[in-house]
């Protein structure tokens, strides 16, 4: 069928070998139905890491739902650091699209941009 | 109580279907499934007669009967069934081949005498088992289907009071707005107000809630009651939407916000301030097909708290035949049937389309139709003359004529006003001027020109008397923003001053005098007043056309205007229309 043509939508994570970056890829659509599995790609890990980035490499589109999503995880980033300069969210390798949405959100201004 | 599980047997030999009953009865119990209740009906009339009362789960064909069934039987007892698929049995005897004629009349299984325990035990289990899931699967398809009817009720509700909230806007009294909401807007999170403040000053926002249903619907009401609240108190731009975002921060889950669009359109001084946070560039067309972007400067509303509302705000000067487009992200992600994007390349080119002005609504949304062959329509678009917007239509204002004319008695009264630097640095004083003179008894009959009054001459005590700024900086479009910027700037840096304003009416017997009087604490005006600075705009050509009088001495901060009402009290249009 066409499954092999198309990239399966998903989320993918990777923690560094300290335990303090983790690396979320999200590869298809990034949106609502993304929720659970981007959630759960950062939540119950202990230590917390301190540094996430979102690689967006395999990002096709981006919708708002995903962009409440990145604001929960900056809210989670920010809630258990005491220091909030402690703690970065990155998003990197956005293409054109993927980036020119987060740039008409001016989420640029919250999240460092790579 | 066990519900037990239904069989109708049809057999109208007395001893087979004896032999069945007890058969069945005995092969449920030794495989401890469900108990049977069976009941045995002669032939194919009584069972069709008395389908509906048993509602048999499993319908079993005696040996005796089998050989007469049909396929017009098996459909006649199928349909009675409805939904519910319920297996029909054979039992052929031994001696006889099982035949072609068993598949072709359709019975779903056979059992063969003489009986095989272990077997009719196996197949009854299976049975069951296959009657029990798909009897769950019916209740929770029961189940969702009251859900569903309950959501679309509740839909239903909330569309309709999205449409009672929205009859407060201006958005179909006049012509100068055409807008377009998809049937699902108030679904989909979009949402659409508009409304004149007092002195005619045109504000409208255009948002986008994110996520979809209900829970992208709620967040319109907190928005919607603190637009049209402020809007009508004469609250700024900049002070809406630091109340919109601080509310919605404060009520919206976190993952939650609404990208928004709004502007402020003031038709005396004949320029836009226009905000945009998150949603697509907002597009200004000028008379001659120019086609000017105002892309998003700000996150969207509800994100952080506070906002730098200020800073993104831009000012641009209305020239004649500015239309000003503002549309959700539904445009430029309508999908051709190929998957392909509308893009915002086709939206500027629909947009610098080469039609007659008024066309160009119709045209867009056709365009857009036509790429997405009409598949799903969740987009808004507005369009807004911004020349003809103002409030008012020849000589009198357009949306009050239910003011009557009869004189009403005002009173004599006299307030006093001083502002300090800390007040004149962020707060509005005017919204608090008007809550004053709400209380004022026939005070509304003269808002709309005391507020264009009070506003012109605090805004001039503030930018030229206090802060010193040049108007001639309006003489082009960097200028002009240039001149806001420094404003904004000079306003925040504010450390020492005053403004004061006093206002004393005085009441003839249905005729009477309302004096404005305004000062502040800065060096007074130039000299040479009418040629490039402090009044040489519009303002005081509008003053002019509203007051009896305007007293503006060189070298003076204190500007006098005298008000009167029971006789002229409308705005001449031409005053508007000066050079800036």
């Amino acid at each position: 069928m066409l499954a092999s043509e198309k990239t399966v939508a998903g989320v993918s994570a990777e923690l560094s070998e300290g335990g303090d970056a983790l690396v979320i890829r999200v590869t298809g659509n990034f949106d609502f139905n993304m929720h659970r599995e981007f959630q759960r790609a950062y939540q119950n890990l202990s230590p917390s890491p301190k540094h996430y980035c979102i690689d967006l490499s395999e990002t096709l589109h981006l919708d708002s739902a995903a962009l409440g999503m990145l604001l929960l995880l900056r809210d989670h980033c920010l809630g258990d650091g005491d220091d909030p300069e402690q703690c970065r969210v990155e998003l990197m390798n956005a293409n054109e699209h993927v980036g020119r949405i987060l740039t008409v959100s001016n989420f640029d201004k919250i999240f460092t941009i790579r | 109580m066990v519900d037990r599980f239904r069989v109708l047997v049809i057999e109208d030999d007395g001893g087979e279907s004896a032999l069945l009953w007890q058969l069945l009865d005995d092969c449920a119990e030794a495989r401890e499934l469900r108990p049977l209740r069976v009941s045995l009906v002669a032939d194919m009339a009584a069972a069709l007669a008395g389908y509906g009362a048993l509602r048999p789960e499993l319908v079993v064909f005696g040996p005796m009967a089998t050989p007469r069934a049909s396929a017009g039987d098996l459909e006649q007892l199928r349909s009675r069934a409805g939904l519910e698929p319920v297996p029909i049995l054979f039992v052929l005897s031994g001696g006889e081949p099982m035949t072609s004629a068993c598949l072709r009349i359709g019975c779903d299984d056979i059992l063969l005498k003489p009986y095989n325990r272990n077997l009719v035990q196996l197949k009854l289990a299976a049975l069951q088992r296959f009657c029990d899931f798909n009897r769950r699967l019916l209740a929770q398809r029961d189940r969702i289907r009251r859900h569903h009817a309950d959501l679309l009720q509740e839909q239903a509700g909330a569309r309709h009071i999205f449409h009672k909230m929205g009859h407060e806007s201006c958005l179909d009294q006049t012509e100068a707005i055409r807008y377009h909401l998809s049937p699902g807007a108030v679904l989909n999170g979009d949402v659409l107000t508009a409304a004149y403040g007092p002195g005619g000053k045109l504000m409208l926002l255009l948002g986008d809630f994110t996520g979809h249903g209900l829970a992208a619907a709620v967040g319109a009401v907190p928005l919607t009651a603190i637009f049209y609240s402020m809007v009508s108190k004469g609250f700024s731009l900049g002070h809406i939407l630091r109340e919109l975002n601080a509310k919605l921060h404060s009520v919206l889950p976190a993952a939650m916000f609404c990208c928004a669009a709004m502007f402020e359109l003031d038709p005396h001084k004949g320029h836009i301030r226009l905000f945009n946070g998150g949603m697509p560039s907002a597009c200004l067309r000028r008379r001659d097909g120019n086609l000017r972007l105002l892309e998003s400067r700000h996150l969207p509303l509800g994100v952080l708290d506070p906002a730098a509302v200020e800073d993104a705000i831009v000012h641009i000067p209305v020239e004649q035949g500015d239309r000003l487009f503002l549309c959700s992200d539904g445009i430029h992600e309508a999908r051709s049937p190929r998957g392909e994007l509308f893009g915002e390349r086709r939206l500027l080119e629909a947009l610098s389309a080469e039609r007659p002005a008024g066309e160009l609504f119709d045209h867009i949304l056709a365009a857009v139709g036509r790429f997405s062959a009409h598949q799903h329509d969740d987009l808004s678009l507005v369009e807004v003359a911004l020349d003809n917007a103002a409030p008012w239509r020849g000589a009198g204002w357009a949306l009050d004529g239910e003011q009557s004319p009869k004189a009403v008695r005002i009173g004599d009264w006299s307030i006093n006003f001083t502002l300090g630097p800390e007040e004149l640095r962020d707060a509005d004083p005017l919204p608090l001027l008007h809550s004053v003179l709400a209380q004022v008894p026939g005070a509304g009959s003269f808002q709309d020109p005391l507020t264009i009054v009070l506003g012109e001459l605090f805004r001039n005590a503030l930018e030229h008397g206090l802060l010193q700024l040049d108007s001639a900086l309006k003489g082009t479009d960097w200028g002009f923003s240039e001149y806001y910027r420094q404003l904004h700037r000079g306003r925040r840096a504010l450390r020492e001053g005053w403004i004061r304003i006093a206002l004393r009416c005085r009441d003839r017997g249905g005729r009477g005098l309302l004096e404005v009087v305004v000062e502040d604490s800065g060096r007074g005006l130039p000299e040479r007043i009418h040629s490039g600075n402090a009044y040489s705009g519009r303002g005081l050509p509008l003053l002019r056309a509203i007051c009896r009088k305007v007293q503006i001495q060189p070298g003076s901060s204190r500007v006098r205007a005298v008000l009167n009402w029971g006789g002229a009290r409308r705005v001449r249009r031409k005053a508007g229309a000066g050079g800036r």
